[in-house]
């Protein structure tokens, strides 16, 4: 099943914050990807930006060759933040205003404002801005649906089971059955299938 | 992932024996051998050191095995002094030495550029450009150094080794080598003889001749490519990963048909040929590489001596500022300079939005990094910190690297006790040294922490320098059972290998005595405890103290996931900002999980992120954090 | 929530006038307020760094921004004033009827029989006193009955931290409470009185009785420890100190004997803060304790205590163990009085002196108001 990309490469970026799945997510999604045949380059940074920091991959999705694993600055077609806040972050480096933004709602504070040096926007003020900044946006509770999955683990896979919802890729449940049947052990296939449907039931 | 290319390209060469110290990022290359090693008849293991784990590999190949060996940047500065006697001995079985790089300094504390070694211990290197190159080169490199008799240096960058694209595998060689190593044969003899650096001179001129046959094979290696018009105006030389920022900086300019890229996978020594053809080819040259200009120094020098033949050239590169000097390029900053230079005007986006933009930005807070929620090094840094305060002498603590090089890096995470950090097993060497200077009227007590996996790496010879040079220092085992930073490789301290196999483990405590320290050892979990022994041990003058503070790293796979203790703020005791508390547990201690509810004002335990190790219920002075035995799942 | 104004923090205020400035007297009256500020081996030290500018450590510390004045007016009689030995209602000199534990005692036993007397009474429900480890630190400590008080009887010259377990004790779900003070740690008390702060209202209501005890100056653990071992006696054996009237040395009683040490090498040990200390007599406290030292009555005098009565409570308590026989009383000798007037006067003086040396000035007079009336008159006397 390869579909047409509407634009070539299609440039998505996962952002979070250490330690949320960023990186399985974007193994996950570029997984699918590269099993319907599209040529997918990844950039990722891991190591010490784990420990509680802001962590980001890029993923570059082609249907003629790899790119490189940076993607020039405002040049995401579509945003997936875990977090909130780091929506925003990846949006003022990389936002353009066709952009599409799928975000967790679920905050996590950065040290900063746990200790109150530094202030986080309310949830109107990030609404605000994706509003102003995006031609597209989801905020959804994906950590607060996984907590109910009994794991906040899964919240990583909601947000791939959401943005099959999208349409923004060319990605489905089916896809997605097929990657983890690769990369997942029988026992886990279960709950992230139901995280994956649950994603989609959010938009 | 660049990594995983890396290590197949070594199986689809059939290599035997794969060794390397973890480090962000070339870790994966050896963790992916390892999970094939018993399918795949490999030997592969995790090395004390880097220096080790090229020896290992080098005997391999002096028994005539392939042999891989995989480190970072800085591991490079550690094999060194092994690397330079073995590349004027030579090699016999091909032998690959995978650097992999940080530039940027993603994940690191410096961002050193290590093929300046290839040129100055006169060995070859190779650098791929993409991922299918990362595989295919890392075959080709074994049959490099078995060609020519000497090691290889493939060198990889964080954004190739942690980048990920798609591969096309080749074949996997069913028949497998057996070792033997001949030393009956004359000492000249490179296939047959002892297997030494001396004669020097002799030896010398033999690796300088292996250098010229690798130049001339360089020559015509179908992996240094041109892609471009004939006569470009402007012809760039790269490699690596900046192949794939110059290509994707020329398409955003749409410059397709005016500038040229020579994207060059030999890269020491040069071509002179091939660089001739190109650089004859262009009056404009611009060299984009990472960190420093060791390409444009290279290839200006070969210019420079073509001159008569090919003209004075317009260079353009780190050296004239053209391209900054430090830190990680990118497609952006590529593009910027390629728009100086051919005068081209790149879009950007309209000013209405980056104002938005702009003041989104004013509302996002720093995120910085710091111990993950039941880290045992927050508690550890707490009892250093109150050990140090309570002593009273401005005691603080030489760092080392680690997770726990955190403590240094962002001084409040390690509670402002640790103003110095350099290489593995350094903070050791330098507490000696500062604990010898209170001849000079300096007699504050010096504390160095280092890791489990650092203290077996480099610090035994400086704990054992301490020792016997009569340094009075605390030094402290940060053991959390594993190489946390670099994601759980196994080391000495442990009983099982990187293959999974059991193995003795290497007692810390045992070596520590035998040195002749003082050797105590402690949950940091129990911050009264530890913090008690720590002033024991600073107010002991005299002798070598250690104390081994043991607890599992959060994110251990033993560990991940299973709370010790289900943690609750109770808020009808929280005292919150007002004084006798002044918000303790989320102004000072930092961790992640325990944030503060602002419109209550009162400390709250997100339970998402929550590790449930029960530490801030010790330090809260209203024991307003109730902790109960967790369920297990 | 941005960083507040720049005003300095308490503990910022603390850390430059009182600790840095070596007026800390260990009394821990800013200790177990909070996680911040604690004591270790005697000194008072910061653990980490807090941003409130009107901090209960600052409060109640006896050596920044006393005022003198307000004290006498809040907590004494104006008729009872005197310039030297603050006010006096009653003058004794007095000792334990029970002799046994005159024998335990330092001297009369005086101090000892009143807090029983408290206890036992249910006036209070316990009473902080001073207990020392092996290594002869001492710590505030908690007596709920009459062996714990025995068990802690007799001076300790060493710094204890007593107003420190006094604020945990008071924080607890604890009844009513009695300390034994030396005159620095009766001062820290008698701020908290005031109640300066509204949230500890409650805690100091539980304070019921502050017991003074005549005070020279105390040693510094550290130092003290030192000059024992200097003179090869271990800390564990020692029984008891004292410095005998008219004598010029410290003796210190172990299990194998009587070990002098002089004077020269002790006043190396006092603890830097009690040289800006005016007060010898606990002049804040109910009811303020002494030895009966003179001259050449020493052996005669050493089993007796002069007392002081300040306050209605103090007088209550001395008159009903006065009434119960708990204490005995007897003439003093004539001259006695003033002679401790004088050596109250000299302390004083000497510690204005020091005052003025530190801050350059005789306007600045650190932790004290130079406009304070009785201060302004030793410093006339010295100036003269
Ligand atoms: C440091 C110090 C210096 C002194 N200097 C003088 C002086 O110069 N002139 C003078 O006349 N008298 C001085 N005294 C007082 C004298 O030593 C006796 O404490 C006093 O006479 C009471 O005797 P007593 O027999 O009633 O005491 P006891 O019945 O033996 O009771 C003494 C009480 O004092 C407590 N105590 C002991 N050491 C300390 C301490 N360091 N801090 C707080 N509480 C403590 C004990 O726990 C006990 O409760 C000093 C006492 C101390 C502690
Ligand atoms: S340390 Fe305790 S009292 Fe202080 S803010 Fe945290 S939970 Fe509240
Ligand atoms: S004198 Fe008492 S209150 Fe003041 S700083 Fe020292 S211990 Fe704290």
């Amino acid at each position: 099943m390869k579909v047409r990309l509407s634009k070539d490469p299609m440039n998505v970026i996962i952002t979070g914050v250490g330690g949320q799945g960023n990186v399985l997510a974007s193994r996950v999604l570029a997984g699918m990807l590269v099993n319907s045949g599209y040529y997918v380059t990844i950039g990722e940074t891991f190591g010490m930006s784990q420990r509680g920091g802001s962590v980001m991959s890029h993923l570059r999705i082609s249907q003629k060759s790899i790119r490189s694993p940076q993607m020039p600055q405002g040049g995401a077609d579509i945003i997936i933040a875990l977090e909130p806040v780091e929506a925003l972050r990846v949006l003022t480096k990389y936002g353009n205003p066709d952009v599409a933004v799928l975000s967790n709602s679920r905050v996590v504070y950065p040290i900063g404002v746990i200790t109150g040096e530094l202030n986080y926007p309310s949830l109107t003020e990030i609404q605000d801005i994706l509003q102003k900044t995006t031609a597209k946006n989801w905020l959804i509770d994906a950590t607060g649906e996984a907590v109910k999955l009994g794991n906040p683990v899964l919240s990583n896979i909601i947000m791939v089971g959401a943005l099959s919802a999208t349409g923004l890729l060319p990605i489905d449940r089916r896809s997605f059955e097929k990657e983890i049947a690769r990369n997942m052990t029988a026992d886990k296939r279960p709950i992230n299938l139901l995280a994956f449907d649950t994603g989609a039931g959010l938009i | 992932m660049g990594n995983e290319a890396i290590a197949r390209g070594a199986l689809e060469a059939g290599v035997n024996v794969a060794s390397g110290y973890p480090g962000t990022p070339s870790s994966e290359i050896i963790e992916s051998l390892a999970i094939v090693a018993k399918a795949r008849n490999l030997y592969v293991e995790w090395s004390t050191n880097e220096k080790v784990a090229l020896e290992v590999a080098a005997a391999a190949s002096f028994a005539g095995l392939r042999s891989l060996c995989a480190m970072k940047q800085n591991g490079v500065n550690v094999a060194s002094d092994f690397l330079l006697h073995l590349a004027s001995s030579g090699t016999r079985g091909g032998i690959v030495l995978v650097t992999c790089e940080d530039p940027g300094a993603l994940s690191s504390v410096n961002e050193g550029d290590s093929r300046y070694f290839a040129r100055m211990l006169e060995i070859p290197l190779l650098e791929p450009a993409n991922f299918q190159e990362a595989k295919d080169l890392t075959r080709w490199a074994f049959e490099l150094s078995e060609e020519i008799r000497n090691i290889v240096v493939l060198r990889s960058v964080t954004r190739m080794s942690h980048a990920s694209g798609n591969v096309i595998c080749g074949k996997l060689p069913v028949k497998f080598r057996k070792a033997h190593f001949v030393y009956d044969g004359s000492i000249m003899d490179p296939l047959r003889g002892p297997v030494i650096s001396t004669p020097v001179v002799a030896k010398h001129t033999l690796q300088q001749e292996k250098l010229k046959r690798a130049t001339a094979i360089f020559e015509n290696s179908p992996f240094n490519t041109y892609s471009g018009p004939k006569k470009p105006e402007l012809l760039l030389i790269t490699s690596s990963a900046c192949f794939l920022y110059s290509r994707e900086a020329i398409g955003m300019l749409e410059l397709q048909k005016r500038v040229g890229i020579l994207k060059l996978c030999c890269t020491w020594p040069l071509p002179p040929k091939l660089l001739k053809k190109h650089l004859n080819s262009a009056g404009k040259i611009m060299i984009v590489e990472e960190v420093l200009p060791f390409l444009e120094e290279n290839v200006k020098t070969l210019a420079a001596g073509m001159a008569g033949e090919i003209g004075i050239k317009k260079f353009y590169g780190k050296m004239d500022g053209t391209l900054p000097s430090v830190g990680e390029l990118n497609p952006d900053i590529v593009a910027a300079a390629l728009a100086k230079i051919v005068k081209v005007k790149y879009k950007t986006l309209s000013t209405a939005y980056t104002k938005e933009l702009r003041k989104a930005a004013a509302l996002i807070p720093a995120r910085e990094l710091t111990f993950c929620p039941g880290c045992p090094h927050r508690a550890s840094f707490w009892s250093i910190h109150n050990a140090i305060a309570l002593d009273g002498r401005e005691g603080f603590v030489c760092g080392d690297i680690g997770c726990y090089a955190m403590g240094a890096l962002f001084p409040a995470t390690g509670y402002h006790t640790t103003p110095t950090l350099h290489s593995m097993g350094s903070g050791t060497g330098l507490a000696s040294g500062f604990a010898k200077l209170a001849a000079f009227g300096f007699d504050k007590p010096i504390l160095t922490v280092c890791g489990d996996s650092t203290f077996y790496h480099a610090v035994i010879p400086a704990l054992i320098n301490a020792q016997h040079n009569r340094a009075d220092i605390t030094f402290i085992v940060l053991d959390n059972s594993g190489t946390a930073m670099t994601g759980f490789q196994p080391h000495p301290g442990l009983t099982v290998s990187a293959m999974g196999e059991a193995v003795p483990s290497v007692d810390i405590a045992g070596i520590c005595k035998a040195i002749g320290a003082n050797v105590a050892i402690s949950d940091p979990f129990d911050l009264e405890g530890t913090c008690k022994i720590l002033n024991s041990f600073l107010a002991d003058k005299g002798s070598l103290n250690v104390l081994i503070m043991r607890q599992i790293c959060a994110l251990s796979p033993e560990k991940k996931g299973k709370k010790i203790f289900d943690v609750q703020v109770n808020e009808a005791l929280c005292l919150g900002e007002s004084c006798g508390c002044n918000r303790l547990c989320t102004r000072i201690f930092r961790c992640p999980a325990l944030t503060w509810d602002r419109s209550k004002k009162k400390a709250v335990v997100d339970e998402v992120i929550c590790a449930g190790c029960g530490v801030c219920y010790s330090i809260c002075p209203q024991k307003a954090i109730i902790r109960t035995e967790a369920k297990k799942k | 929530m941005v960083s507040k104004a720049a005003k300095p923090s308490s503990q910022e205020i603390l850390k430059k006038n009182v600790l840095n400035a070596d007026l800390c007297t260990g009394c821990g009256a800013c200790v177990n307020l909070c996680p911040y500020q604690v004591i270790y081996h005697d000194r008072t030290v910061q653990l980490h760094r807090c941003d409130l500018d009107d901090g209960k450590c600052r409060a109640f510390c006896p050596r920044w921004e006393i005022d003198l004045d307000l004290l006498r007016s809040s907590l004494c009689d104006s008729a009872d004033l005197t310039t030297e030995i603050g006010a006096v209602k009653g003058y004794y000199l007095s000792r334990a009827a029970d002799p046994k534990l005159r024998e335990i005692a330092q001297h009369g036993g005086t101090v000892t029989a009143l807090m029983e007397l408290a206890l036992t009474e249910g006036l209070i429900d316990s009473a902080v006193v001073s207990a020392g480890n092996q290594q002869r630190e001492q710590s505030g400590f908690k007596a709920k009955d009459k062996t714990s008080l025995r068990e802690n009887a007799g001076s300790k010259f060493v710094v204890s931290p007593t107003v420190a377990a006094f604020n945990q004790i008071a924080a607890e779900n604890s009844g009513n409470i009695g300390v034994v003070a030396t005159p620095c740690q009766a001062l820290a008390l008698a701020k908290m009185r005031l109640k300066p702060l509204q949230d500890d209202a409650g805690h100091i209501d539980k304070l019921k009785i502050v017991i003074g005890l005549f005070c020279g100056w105390t040693v510094s653990q550290e130092k003290f420890q030192a000059l024992l071992l200097l003179n090869n006696i271990d800390p564990a054996t020692i029984t008891g100190m004292d410095i005998p009237a008219g004598k010029t040395a410290l003796v210190i009683k172990t299990g194998s004997g009587e070990k002098i040490i002089s004077f020269d090498h002790v006043e190396s040990c006092i603890r830097e803060a009690c040289r800006y200390c005016l007060d010898s007599t606990a002049e804040f406290a109910d009811v303020s304790v002494g030895s009966a030292r003179f001259g050449n009555e020493w052996e005669e005098m050493r089993g007796w205590n002069q007392m002081i009565v300040r306050t209605a409570r103090g007088s209550q308590l001395v008159d009903l163990a006065l009434h119960r026989g708990i204490l005995e009383v007897r003439k003093a000798p004539n001259g006695i009085l003033k002679e401790l007037k004088e050596a109250a006067a000299e302390k004083k003086r000497t510690a204005l002196k020091n005052i003025i040396r530190k801050s350059g000035s005789a306007k600045n007079l650190l932790y004290l108001e130079s406009s304070d009336p009785f201060v302004n008159k030793f410093l006339e006397k010295i100036k003269r």
